[in-house]
């Protein structure tokens, strides 16, 4: 009985949907158990302002649903740099360091986004080094696909 | 469009004093609910990390806290078993215990003051020592009378302290979802800064709590370590006792010492030498403790002025006596962080103007058919 207690549990639809997304694609049920009570859910309208320019960045964000834009003034006009659509990952500098945001990110219609704070990142590598380490794997990718972007199509890049 | 990090202005300070006033008027008369809060949020820090290792091995959080609690209450109940017969042979005769120590406290005292009589002709004069152990021993008679009521008060906190494990579980059950249920309350536009809050507090929190209990198992390591040297009985039960007291900053530190005399001056009669050296001792840990050992454990965690730190022990306790002395540098922790948190936030024009173009934008859709 006690044993069982440690059986492998069915996965439920959200876990199942958190692990198809790219941040989480190599974590374990468990894992992603712990990823799962870490995360905060947040509704925007079209429009809405999720965070802005210059501001100090606190944390990552995952669309769950809908799209979301990424500006930036440029010439002192706005210029949309990218969309990220559902399963895109965004302002993950902010993850890795206190670096003000580089552009603003705002809601391109209704939208659900998944929100990973810093902190708890910071102290999963503490406390769960294993999780911590793929995450940031996946997000080492994230940069690494976003030079290879620069490189191909410099003037959309650069925007997180 | 930057965010405002100056620290928090006077106003915000003012506020931050004032409304940690008023909570520590308030908690005092719910002690018996504040008190095994305290003591849940103690355990909560104790037992967190196992909670979390058990999780990463693949149990549910719920399962995770439930064994981790009950191990822990299976710990307590092995351990008060075992000292069961020697605290039952302690209570049994405990009044003449506590009449004898006083009777060795007394003794020693009164000794000491013949001697100072023998060396300043004014004390002598004075009788000091015949008029302070008349009054003493006046006292001392009512110890009986004292007894009971103490007795039974403690009789009476017995049941609210065993809401400290059941607490506990809650907190270790539910934290997370606790911290979401808050932050889902929190408008988008605020959203980032009051998680860098929550975690603020917690930090806070955690880093006092944890902090605690390393200064009282420090402070119960070098008393006893020196109280065994000494050759005094019961080294170590004394030095957990005083560290525990510590917890009440200055009335507790002087109930300890007094506890430590009291015992040196009882079981080394014809020794004063010994209580001498207690009361040494009992001043190197306090020194060690206030200028070592709190700034390496607890001084950390709250980033105090030192000099807001000492005048609001002494607000604290004008304000809520004991129970103030005990509370304020967590209350006072916590409500700083708040305090500058909400400072910063009404005070940022750029992250207002987000809350109320995002009401409009609600306002706007919900009403979007209607028009």
């Amino acid at each position: 009985m006690v044993l069982g207690l440690f059986r492998p549990k069915p996965v439920s639809p959200r876990l199942e949907r958190l692990h198809s997304l790219f941040l989480f694609v190599n974590l374990t049920p468990a894992e992603l158990a712990i990823v799962d009570g870490l995360l905060h859910e947040r509704d925007y309208c079209a429009d809405e302002v999720i965070f802005d320019e210059g501001e100090e960045g606190q944390a990552i964000y995952i669309v769950l649903d809908g799209r979301v834009s990424i500006r930036r003034e440029i010439d002192g006009k706005p210029m949309v740099l990218a969309e990220m659509e559902a399963g895109a990952v965004f302002g993950d500098v902010a993850l890795l360091n206190n670096a003000p945001r580089l552009a603003q990110a705002r809601a391109a219609g209704p939208c659900r986004l998944a929100v990973f704070f810093r902190e708890d990142f910071m102290t999963l590598l503490d406390t769960h080094a294993r999780i911590a380490s793929k995450i940031s794997l996946q997000i080492a990718r994230t940069l690494a696909n976003r030079l290879r972007d620069v490189r191909i199509a410099p003037q959309t890049s650069q925007h997180l | 469009m930057t965010t405002n990090h100056n620290g928090p202005g006077p106003v915000v300070w003012a506020g931050i004093i004032a409304v940690t006033c008023l909570l520590l008027f308030a908690l005092q008369k719910m002690l018996w609910l504040v008190v095994p809060f305290l003591l849940a949020l103690v355990l909560y820090y104790m037992l967190r990390p196992l909670v979390q290792g058990l999780v990463l091995r693949g149990m549910g959080r719920d399962g995770a806290a439930s064994a981790v609690m009950l191990g822990f209450l299976a710990v307590v109940g092995a351990g008060f078993a075992l000292m069961l017969p020697r605290l039952a042979t302690q209570l049994v005769d405990g009044q003449s215990s506590i009449e004898r120590y006083m009777k060795g406290g007394i003794n020693l005292l009164e000794r000491s003051l013949r001697m100072l009589e023998t060396k300043w002709a004014l004390l002598a004069d004075a009788h000091i020592a015949e008029t302070v152990v008349h009054r003493l021993n006046n006292l001392g008679g009512d110890v009986a009378t004292h007894i009971e009521p103490l007795a039974m008060g403690i009789a009476a906190w017995m049941p609210s302290l065993l809401l400290a494990p059941f607490l506990a579980f809650f907190f270790l059950r539910d934290g997370q979802r606790f911290k979401r249920f808050l932050g889902s309350a929190v408008p988008n536009a605020f959203f980032e800064r009051t998680l860098y809050l929550l975690h603020d507090v917690d930090r806070t929190a955690r880093a006092y709590f944890q902090g605690l209990i390393e200064l009282t198992v420090l402070d119960t390591v070098t008393l006893a370590a020196g109280l065994s040297l000494m050759g005094v009985p019961g080294a170590l039960a004394l030095g957990v006792i005083c560290a525990v007291l510590a917890w009440i900053p200055y009335v507790g530190s002087i109930l300890g010492g007094l506890l430590v005399v009291l015992v040196a001056a009882t079981d080394f009669p014809d020794t004063p030498v010994m209580a001498y050296w207690a009361v040494t001792l009992f001043i190197f840990v306090r020194l060690l403790d206030d200028f070592v050992y709190m700034p390496l454990t607890i001084g950390k965690s709250l980033h105090m002025h030192p000099l807001v730190t000492v005048l609001m022990i002494f607000v604290g306790g004008a304000v809520a006596g004991v129970p103030g002395l005990m509370l304020v540098l967590p209350v006072l922790g916590v409500v700083m962080v708040i305090g500058a948190t909400v400072g910063q936030i009404v005070t940022d024009p750029r992250l207002m103007a987000r809350h109320r173009h995002a009401r409009l934008l609600r306002r706007q859709h919900a009403s979007l058919d209607l028009n």
